[in-house]
């Protein structure tokens, strides 16, 4: 077993080294496939931490008309805390909304004015639990902003949908290009390993006329596919790792602006080594294709 | 050990390479097959070896009807038979050495007996100290050689050959044929191929002769 194992890796080692010209290409295109795939898997990642962050933390704000009364900001309140989605809820007063906004934005300061003329409303802040459905909260949140005293409710769980469609929408454009890239991948590694199996056709043929097992003489260009597909796959991932690293700066800038996700993050070990078995398989497909008509 | 009842092999409707042959070789005998060029020899040892399929007859070697071989049955008959051919059939990257263990190492014959084995061949070839040449470094004789050593090294019950001493000059020729003889003597059914009448003359054992496909003389 270990023999046979190591007999299919040094020839399929050899002849990956002999055809290098051919490997080389096939090496490329299934780097460029799964650095596609990897580079949209990174995004989508960023995209999903974000969507969880805000999940977290959303909120829902009922901002209060200047004239509302304290029975309408208690029925609010009732209405607010005897919903199961709400996980806290928080009364912020229009002198506390001024301490804030003067705190948060100190250069506005001055525009926001003084405690007689503040333009902030009263509201309330309402953290959100996490599990509730978009479309229950939606029809709540409406609800809400028809009582007495309420000008308006602000949900930042919309935003938070749209980022989710934006996620679905970068995966699933990731998803279909890595496909074609990785069709094509496959393609290129079943015309290199053919060119292989043609340039050794003499070999294949006193292997058969020796009673080679079929697996014995397909093994090696198996073997020299699935080279090239973990070769491509390291290639991939070492490339957007130092891609990540050098654009680390401005990327982490950005991220903070649109995402709040903190630093950005390479794949996880998982996924490594899931897109290293993955360039494998598909070369290991490759190979098979193109020696599958070996008898 | 080869039993050829009718055979017949057609290519296209009217181009027939063996017409009606039926032919015996016995267990642990040494026979040439002989013709003009064109003749089937070259056809017959390929259905044979079961490179081909007959369009007509019969074909048992060893017990074995060769036409109700299964993949995997061909695999295991090719095993028990070596093969030489005009044009040595080495592996040129692989050196004398892993051309020759190489037929071994699909048997699965444990790695010490595989060398030991590999190392007997090679010394009774004569080529011993040349085992880590590559064949192309090798004279034609001594690739044709290494060519017996990979045919015997396992073993087998019957070795054909086809035009072996076809690129060799005529001293060369003979010694390869005296490995045949050698070969022959130790048990092994031997069926050499070849249209150089002088050297079947020398060597002095049955003929079988085609023409045409038929056979036209089996002495």
């Amino acid at each position: 077993m270990i023999a046979g194992l190591t007999y299919f890796v040094t020839e399929a080692w050899a002849s990956v080294w002999r055809g290098r010209g051919a490997a080389i290409l096939s090496v490329l295109t299934i780097a460029i496939a799964v650095f596609v795939l990897g580079l949209f898997l990174l995004v989508a990642g960023h995209v999903q931490r974000t969507v969880e962050h805000w999940s977290r933390s959303a909120e829902l704000s009922v901002y209060l008309h200047d004239g509302s009364t304290d029975g309408e900001r208690a029925a609010v309140r009732s209405v607010l805390r005897a919903t199961p989605a709400v996980a806290a809820v928080e009364f912020v007063s229009k002198a506390d909304a001024l301490t804030r906004f003067r705190k948060n934005f100190p250069e506005l300061a001055p525009a926001a004015g003084s405690g007689e003329d503040n333009p902030l409303p009263a509201s309330f802040e309402v953290r959100l639990g996490s599990d509730q459905s978009a479309a229950a909260l939606e029809r709540w949140s409406a609800r809400v902003s028809r009582m007495p005293g309420v000008a308006d409710v602000r949900y930042d769980r919309r935003w938070l949908d749209r980022l989710v469609s934006l996620g679905t929408f970068v995966r699933w454009t990731g998803l279909l290009l890595a496909a074609v890239l990785v069709l094509a991948a496959a393609l290129t590694v079943t015309n290199v390993v053919r060119l292989s199996l043609h340039s050794r056709r003499d070999e294949i043929e006193i292997m058969e006329l020796v009673g080679a097992p079929l697996s014995f003489i397909r093994g090696p260009f198996v073997g020299e596919g699935m080279i090239q597909g973990g070769l491509g796959a390291v290639v991939a991932l070492v490339l957007l790792r130092v891609a990540l690293t050098l654009a680390a700066p401005r990327l982490s800038a950005l991220a903070a602006g649109l995402f709040d996700v903190g630093r950005i993050e390479f794949l996880s070990g998982l996924w490594v080594a899931g897109l290293i078995v993955g360039g494998m398989a598909v070369g290991c497909l490759g190979g098979l294709v193109a020696s599958r008509r070996m008898r | 050990m080869i039993e050829i009842d009718g055979l017949s092999k057609r290519y296209a409707r009217e181009v027939f390479a063996l017409h009606d042959v039926t032919m015996r070789v016995g267990r642990g005998e040494f026979a040439f097959l002989t013709g003009p060029s064109g003749a089937g020899k070259t056809t017959l040892l390929r259905i044979l070896l079961r490179q081909e399929a007959p369009t007509a007859g019969r074909v048992i070697v060893d017990g074995r009807n060769l036409a109700a071989l299964g993949p995997a049955d061909v695999q295991r008959y090719r095993r028990t038979i070596g093969f030489v051919f005009q044009d040595f059939k080495l592996i040129p990257r692989k050196t004398v050495f892993e051309n020759v263990i190489f037929a071994l190492r699909i048997l699965g014959v444990p790695d010490v007996q595989q060398r030991r084995r590999t190392f007997q061949v090679l010394k009774w070839v004569g080529l011993q100290h040349r085992a880590n040449a590559y064949p192309l470094e090798l004279s034609g004789g001594e690739q044709q050689r290494v060519a017996i050593a990979r045919a015997l090294v396992n073993e087998p019950v019957l070795v054909l050959a086809d035009e072996p001493t076809g690129n060799l000059d005529p001293d060369l020729a003979l010694e390869i044929m005296n490995l045949f003889r050698e070969m022959n003597a130790g048990g092994t059914t031997v069926l050499v191929a070849t249209h150089d009448r002088e050297l079947i003359h020398h060597v002095g054992r049955r003929t079988i002769a085609l023409d045409h496909g038929l056979v036209t003389e089996s002495a």
